[in-house]
């Protein structure tokens, strides 16, 4: 009879034998901002890849970053030049971004002409020169910059099957010899069906740039990578001092914090729309306030975000119409100090430029602005102007964009209150021209009306996921504590939301006003 | 840049003082940056450089008008002058020209990488205290 110890054994070795240890595909940073999490955690180690595009959407750049942020004097980097950017201009222009650090040139980073081989000789001396290099050196990291020019040097002295021959031998080649290659080129989006070079790469990153109007707009295609899960689509790329910057389009937002499950209710800072609310907004919800110009939506969003400091909640205001100032000076006005929580890193005040942001980079800097202060409370002011801030090639993204970003940071637990300028006409009672009240779990909208020989305003609450709220009407002026909500709700009229209600109640004795709303001082 | 240069060709002759090693002296500086820089921007990036730090270089000395740079970057003519121009004013003319190509690498990668260059060449050359913006003509000082 057999012990229970050899079935054990049996079950053991059959256990190892059925489940073999994968291998483990390490992933190197690409030093690009974005880029790693658009890959799926990196760069796989040993890959053979070819970084493709047109001319300026910043092939070079690209592997220039990879290169510096790989290389080692141990685990060195090779860079051979053709007959592209010639290396002198390319260094000139690279050691421009902040990237470049001079200290890897020579030992971690050997730049290599291959020219004169390519012209003088054939595809066979090319390979021999880089084999020859790489078994000297031993990189971690290669880049044939620009590898078009080797294929079109070879098109012209050698068949295609010698070239298929070239491109295969120097894969294997490079592989084994434990490099990470990056192949740079200039190509067509018709070739990747034809060109072999695109079947043999592991990764395929394709770079574009088109014009829009008056803006470009430069993007990036991860179209292969094997081993990993690359988030699909075309990303958002910006080249600037740091050199490229992607902006993956789910936006690589992960935040430690996840929704409570018990929300706490918030206040917005005005203690009669809090309870019209049933006690203040959701923690986690997403809440839309309309109206026309000059109604209170920067003031009521100046007081939500003052009450958030005042709880002990970070916060974040992204403006894109009106300077900092003006937005501290007024709260000012109100009695709200921002300027403190500024310098105590609680509060940011993102002043976006206006005019040439894509979309995903302006949704990129929120989300940073909000992970950098820890924010608990975010304010955009306004969706209008957000849009407007972008290049036009962007806008048709705006509202998956933002659909993207509001789902990510309230699913985060962080409150966001949004303002949207709306028109108001005198029949009708539109929430936002923009069909984004679905991005919304709240929504309150402010009007003028028609009262009594007076414009006045109004403000209800229009929807609030998370529970019953008030249905009143009520008006509000704002004075020098900014919102305040002044009556009860009147049952003197019928067609309040119309702008011009009728009268159905007794007209009252009105007092002379001289001045109804003390304005804003400061 | 003239400091630059003459550095480098007493770095090669140090240990000699014999006024004959002069000029092999700093015909051997361009001739051991040549595969260097040639490594970096091809043969025909560096015979493009090095001929025009000829060109400028002529401007100073009227002699090297009679020198060329051959395809594989190396020049021709200078054994010819040999017997017309005196040790010495070959030394100054090839001082000069290395000036004007240790200027021209500065000027278009800046300080620090051509330092970088250099001194991956020679290691051990100590080059602190080098003022680029000093002798920006390249005159001998007097």
């Amino acid at each position: 009879m057999k012990s229970q110890n050899d079935t054990d054994k049996r079950k053991l070795t059959k256990t190892v034998v059925s489940q073999p240890a994968k291998v483990t595909i390490r992933k190197l940073p690409s030093g690009v901002r974005g880029l790693d999490d658009i890959l799926g955690g990196g760069i796989p180690e040993f890959s053979f890849n070819i970084i493709a595009g047109t001319p300026g959407c910043g092939k070079t750049t690209m592997a220039h970053q990879i290169v510096f942020a790989n290389a080692t004097v141990k685990k060195p980097a090779l860079f051979f030049t053709v007959l592209g950017e010639p290396a002198l201009k390319m260094l000139r222009y690279q050691q421009q971004y902040s990237f470049f650090d001079e200290s890897k040139l020579g030992k971690a980073i050997r730049f290599i002409n291959l020219a004169d081989v390519v012209l003088e000789k054939d595809l066979n001396a090319v390979f021999d020169e880089i084999t020859k290099q790489v078994m000297a050196i031993n990189p971690g990291i290669v880049v044939v910059d620009s590898f078009r020019t080797v294929m079109r040097t070879a098109v012209v002295g050698a068949g295609e099957m010698e070239m298929q021959l070239f491109i295969q031998r120097l894969a294997l080649f490079l592989a084994s010899w434990e490099a990470t290659t990056f192949l740079v080129g200039e190509y067509d989006p018709a070739e990747i069906r034809d060109n072999p070079l695109f079947t043999i790469a592991d990764g395929l990153f394709w770079l574009s740039q088109r014009a829009e109007r008056n803006s470009v707009v430069r993007k990036l295609q991860i179209v292969k990578v094997r081993g990993q899960n690359s988030v699909p689509g075309l990303h958002t790329i910006r080249i600037s001092d740091g050199g490229l910057q992607a902006f993956s389009r789910t936006l690589g937002f992960v935040l430690k914090n996840k929704k409570p499950a018990r929300r706490r209710r918030l206040s917005v800072g005005i203690p009669e729309l809090d309870k019209m609310m049933g006690g203040g907004v959701l923690e986690g919800d997403s809440l839309l306030v309309a109206g026309p110009s000059g109604t209170g939506k920067s003031a009521l969003a100046t007081q939500f975000i003052a009450a958030g400091l005042r709880n002990g909640e970070p916060g974040i205001i992204a403006i894109f119409e009106e300077r900092p100032k003006g937005y501290t000076d007024r709260a000012d006005s109100f009695g709200l100090n921002l300027e403190t929580p500024q310098k105590n890193g609680k509060l940011e005040i993102l002043y976006l430029r206006p005019l040439d942001l894509s979309v995903d980079e302006a949704m990129q800097e929120i989300l940073d602005a909000v992970v950098r202060v820890g924010a608990k409370r975010l304010v955009i002011d306004s969706l209008v102007g957000l849009e407007m801030a972008l290049a036009p090639g962007f806008r048709e993204d705006f509202r998956e964009s933002l659909y993207r970003m509001i789902v990510a940071l309230t699913g985060a637990g962080v409150t966001i209150l949004s303002t949207v300028e709306v028109e108001d006409t005198f029949t009708g009672f539109s929430f936002s021209h923009y069909t984004i009240s679905f991005l919304t779990d709240d929504i309150i909208r402010l009007r003028y009306v028609e009262i009594d020989g007076q414009l006045r305003k109004v403000m209800v609450v229009i929807k609030m996921r998370g529970g019953n709220h008030s249905k009143d009407i009520r008006e509000y002026v704002i004075t020098g504590k900014g919102m305040v909500l002044i009556h009860p709700r009147s049952t003197d009229y019928d067609g309040l939301t119309t702008g011009i209600p009728e009268r159905t109640g007794p007209r009252l004795a009105q007092e002379e006003e001289a001045a109804p709303e003390p304005k804003a001082t400061k | 840049m003239r400091d630059f240069a003459e550095r480098l060709i007493a770095y090669e002759t140090r240990g000699n003082k014999s006024s004959e090693t002069k000029a092999p002296a700093a015909f051997l500086v361009s001739e051991k940056l040549r595969p260097h820089l040639a490594s970096l921007m091809g043969k025909v990036g560096f015979r493009e450089l090095l001929s025009r730090a000829l060109v400028l270089a002529n401007a100073e000395i009227p002699w090297l008008r009679a020198v060329r740079v051959k395809a594989d970057g190396s020049f021709e003519g200078l054994d010819e002058l040999g017997a017309q121009v005196g040790p010495d004013e070959i030394f100054e003319g090839r001082v000069i020209l290395l000036a004007q190509l240790l200027g021209l690498l500065v000027t278009f990668i800046g300080e620090d990488l051509t330092l970088r260059l250099v001194r991956e060449v020679w290691p051990k050359l100590s080059l602190n205290n080098l003022d680029f913006g000093k002798g920006d003509k390249n005159e001998k000082p007097k």
